[in-house]
């Protein structure tokens, strides 16, 4: 049932594709399962962008890029997070439209992309969350949508089964993988694979690989970096993101740096250096959008020692003191969420210890918010508020037990401090009955601080706290943090933002790799000694 | 929001009454309403015994089992869950307290005490579903669907004809009237006044809402959001106990085919009255009139004399129109 559903699936896709793209359609076939050709174009152009920009609600994400892809070329992508790296990304995925500029593919111009005709020109993308299905085998998965067929039109499933064999061997992964193998049953470094053999199924020439070294444990980078050359060598171009230069001097050619949405410039891999590299990342104004740091520290709130998390933080230590504001930095994955995470108890801790107030206390969220620690998080949507609930009810949530009256909550009772609360924050507008999926991202962040505030809490971690926000919502939540920093409350804020840390942080705590990189005051610290410890990029010893 | 502000830029009036608050986050509900009164005026045009007061309040009576087990139903849907149990809890309170009357030779004496056996079932029965739900992270609907079938089991040992032997006083459930309303008419309007109140004033509704809009949130929010479900659920026990008992004075025999449909009714009824079945989200009011459209439907098909089948498939149609049309609206939303 479900193969002849395939089927008509796949027969119908590839109709449309024929009737809406006929060239493409045929150019498709023609290359399709043949290597041979893929080898000629060694050296040459086979994408070429030209002067991208792309706007999200006001906001340059991207303006004016260029960037080019040879075959037989690992060209290296980086830039700080929100450079603009995986809206590029998505440009040549098909799944972003661009505002301006064209992209060029063997010699045809592209106003933009419709998904399904980038994947027919051989554009293929892994993500660091795979596209596997879990309870399907390795050669199920490999050829999802485009399986070898017998005359009848049914999956030809010892086809199949060869073939994946075969994409297997030239990726030299043969003894490892069986095909028949159920994909969760794989490690995730051989899932990786599957996932890149399922790019070759469809004889992709361009593959993007989004951070592929970020989920795999050290272990496994030499077999990625081989395969990546295998792939090189038959000619692929790879667009390869990392934010480990390592990596980047290891096995890339080129490589492009992207700041704030522009090309901060392209360059051959043995004529820079990664000086070069963090310099041109790095390197913004200080604005004035961050108030004076005029907050008094006072006695030790948080005191963590010897934090671990299994695979994701070891040896963690550090402390928090009343008024203080303690920046976490780091690249993505180094492991900012799961400390904050793991304060407010929604991480498993594997061993270390947390103290409290100066007491060694196993948190839960409810412990937490009751004992005034509250986390801001990251994620708005998933853990910060029911977007089709009134601001009212939200903000009310984690203050019904203190504003009941005969295990009732009465309009009057709650509707005042609501008010008040949105007040103080300046939510626009000021209406406590409108869902709070209708406000922008700014005024969405300002109510999920006026629910927790309204705890009065003594310790506030914000992950990410104006991510997705516009600059003026961010210098009053910047302004409010101070405030409440003044009144004694201590602060953690993890971030991606290089100049929020610095702009707000009294000290600064460098991850790299789940591992304390380092520590900075805020008079030493700056982007260039940020970036330096989270990207290890020299070995420093660690204080403490 | 917008899109209609824009559209209707020549058209004040239109838009300041869209903009109104209540009319915007209330549509919904306010359009089975107006449907409901369209029902009404077509009724009255087709026949002449369709708008009468005893026909009238007739409905109201007639809308009491789906009302009593809506409500129930619709605290489990706004948690995100569903009873499926329902029709078998209200069968096995009826057949139960049917066997102890006749044992007692239908003793008046046994009413008040057989009526909170009834509820107390209720509650356990309740209770074990949540429980059961809490515990596995099965899918509510096939926690529910298993104890529905053990439930029938039971139902069918108990008894496989109907039950004799109900006091005469306990009949008066059903037929006590003020005037020419029934006393069970003013009671039920009393029990969809505290469904209100429950719904929008108390903790434990704002805790159901919290819930059923995001697990997550909840329990973030220092929620305790298993105590939460399983509470829903014992209320939607309660409320088909109730319904039970009401169906036992109604027929004034333990029926061991009691009830037989009216959990997918319940269900309907709250769909059509824009409880969101992903839970946190819709209104008792929405719910109120799903369950009297409902119930205006099957009466108006019979005065038409509409083929019982033919009564089925407009059902089924008035369904899908009703639930697709709220999905459309909502898609942003969802």
């Amino acid at each position: 049932m479900v193969y002849v559903l395939t089927y008509f699936i796949l027969v119908s896709d590839e109709y449309w594709i024929k009737k809406n793209n006929p060239v493409i359609y045929n150019e498709n076939i023609m290359t399709s399962n043949k290597l041979t050709e893929v080898a000629n174009s060694h050296t040459e152009t086979i994408i070429s962008i030209k002067n991208i920009s792309k706007t999200f609600g006001g906001i340059n994400a991207l303006s004016d890029v260029s960037f080019s892809l040879r075959g037989g070329e690992v060209h290296a992508l980086v830039g700080e997070n929100g450079a603009g790296k995986s809206t590029l990304i998505k440009i040549i995925t098909g799944a972003y439209s661009s505002d301006q500029g064209f992209i060029n593919i063997n010699g045809i111009e592209y106003e933009n992309l419709h998904p399904a005709q980038a994947r027919h020109l051989g554009i293929s993308a892994v993500y660091q969350e795979f596209n596997l299905l879990p309870d399907m085998s390795v050669a199920e998965n490999i050829f999802l949508t485009n399986p070898p067929l017998s005359p009848l039109g049914l999956i030809n499933i010892r086809k199949r089964s060869e073939q994946t064999c075969q994409l297997l061997e030239r990726l030299g992964a043969h003894n490892n993988i069986d095909p028949k193998e159920f994909v969760k049953n794989l490690t995730v470094g051989e899932q990786q694979i599957v996932e890149i053999a399922k790019a070759l199924a469809i004889d992709a020439h361009i593959l993007i690989m989004d951070e592929p070294s970020a989920v795999l444990p050290s272990r496994d980078l030499d077999r990625l970096f081989d395969v990546v050359r295998v792939l090189r060598d038959e000619g692929r171009g790879i667009i390869y993101i990392s934010h480990r230069l390592n990596e980047i001097f290891e096995l890339a050619d080129r490589v492009t740096v992207l700041k704030d949405g522009k090309t901060m410039g392209t360059n051959n891999v043995s004529e820079t250096n990664r000086d070069d590299l963090v310099r041109l990342m790095v390197g913004r104004e200080l604005t004035e959008m961050y108030p004076p740091a005029d907050n008094a520290q006072g006695k030790t709130l948080v005191k963590v020692n010897d934090l671990c998390i299994e695979n994701v933080v070891y040896d963690i230590n550090f402390e928090l003191k009343e008024g203080e504001i303690l920046g976490l930095a780091g690249l993505g994955g180094c492991g900012r969420t799961s400390i904050a995470r793991a304060l407010v108890g929604l991480a498993d801790i594997d061993c270390g210890e947390i103290f409290y107030f100066g007491e060694k206390e196993k948190m839960t969220p409810a412990l937490a918010a009751q004992a005034g620690i509250v986390l801001i998080p990251e994620d708005r949507k998933a853990h910060g508020l029911i977007l089709d609930q009134s601001n009212r009810f939200n903000v009310t949530l984690p203050n019904l037990s203190r504003l009941e009256q005969w295990k009732m909550i009465f309009k009057k009772n709650e509707l005042a401090p609501v008010l008040k609360a949105m007040e103080e924050l300046k939510v626009r507008p000021q209406t406590p009955e409108l869902d709070s999926g209708s406000l922008s991202g700014g005024n969405q962040q300002k109510i999920v601080l006026a629910k927790w505030l309204m705890v009065q809490p003594k310790i506030v971690v914000f992950d990410e706290p104006t991510r997705g926000i516009d600059v003026g919502a961010k210098a009053e939540i910047y302004q409010l943090i101070r405030k409440i920093a003044k009144q004694g409350v201590g602060i953690i804020i993890a971030s991606s933002e290089l100049p929020e840390l610095l702009g707000m942080s009294d000290r600064i705590l460098v991850l790299h790799e789940g591992r304390m990189a380092g520590e900075l005051s805020r008079s030493e610290a700056d982007e260039e000694k940020i970036m330096r410890l989270a990207t290890a990029a020299d070995s420093v010893e660690i204080p403490n | 929001m917008t899109l209609f502000s824009k559209a209707n830029t020549n058209n004040v009036s239109l838009r300041s009454i869209w903009q109104s608050a209540f009319i915007r986050n209330n549509a919904p509900v306010l359009l089975i309403y107006i449907f409901i009164l369209f029902l009404v005026f077509i009724g009255s045009i087709y026949s002449d015994r369709f708008l009468t007061a005893s026909n009238m309040v007739n409905i109201l009576r007639q809308s009491i089992v789906l009302g009593l087990l809506a409500i129930g139903q619709t605290a489990v849907l706004l948690t995100g869950g569903m009873d499926i149990s329902q029709e078998m809890v209200a069968r096995l309170v009826g057949l139960t307290v049917a066997t102890i009357f006749a044992a007692f030779d239908s003793n008046p004496a046994m009413i008040l005490p057989l009526i909170l056996l009834g509820v107390v079932l209720g509650v356990f029965i309740g209770g074990l579903n949540g429980l059961l739900i809490t515990q596995t992270h099965a899918a509510p609907f096939i926690i529910t669907f298993g104890v529905a079938f053990i439930l029938r089991g039971l139902n069918l040992a108990i008894s496989s004809t109907p039950i004799r032997g109900i006091p005469s006083a306990y009949l008066e459930v059903y037929s006590a009237k003020i005037g020419i309303v029934p006393v069970n008419v003013i009671v039920m309007g009393l029990v969809w006044l505290l469904a209100w109140v429950f719904t929008t004033r108390t903790l434990l509704g704002r805790r159901i809402f919290a819930v059923g809009g995001s697990e997550r949130i909840a329990e973030l929010s220092a929620i305790r959001v298993k105590g939460t479900v399983v509470r829903a659920y014992i209320i939607s026990s309660i409320f088909a106990a109730l319904a039970g008992l009401f169906l036992l004075a109604r027929t004034g025999v333990g029926d061991p085919s009691a009830a037989e449909g009216m959990t997918f009714q319940a269900i309907v009824a709250s769909a059509i009255g824009a409880i969101s079945l992903y839970g946190g989200r819709g209104s008792i009011f929405g719910t109120l009139g799903g369950v009297i459209l409902l119930t205006l439907l099957g009466n108006f098909f019979n005065l038409m004399q509409v083929n019982i089948y033919f009564q089925q498939l407009l059902l089924g149609v008035i369904v899908l129109i009703a639930v697709a049309g709220y999905k459309s609206k909502r898609l942003g939303a969802l």
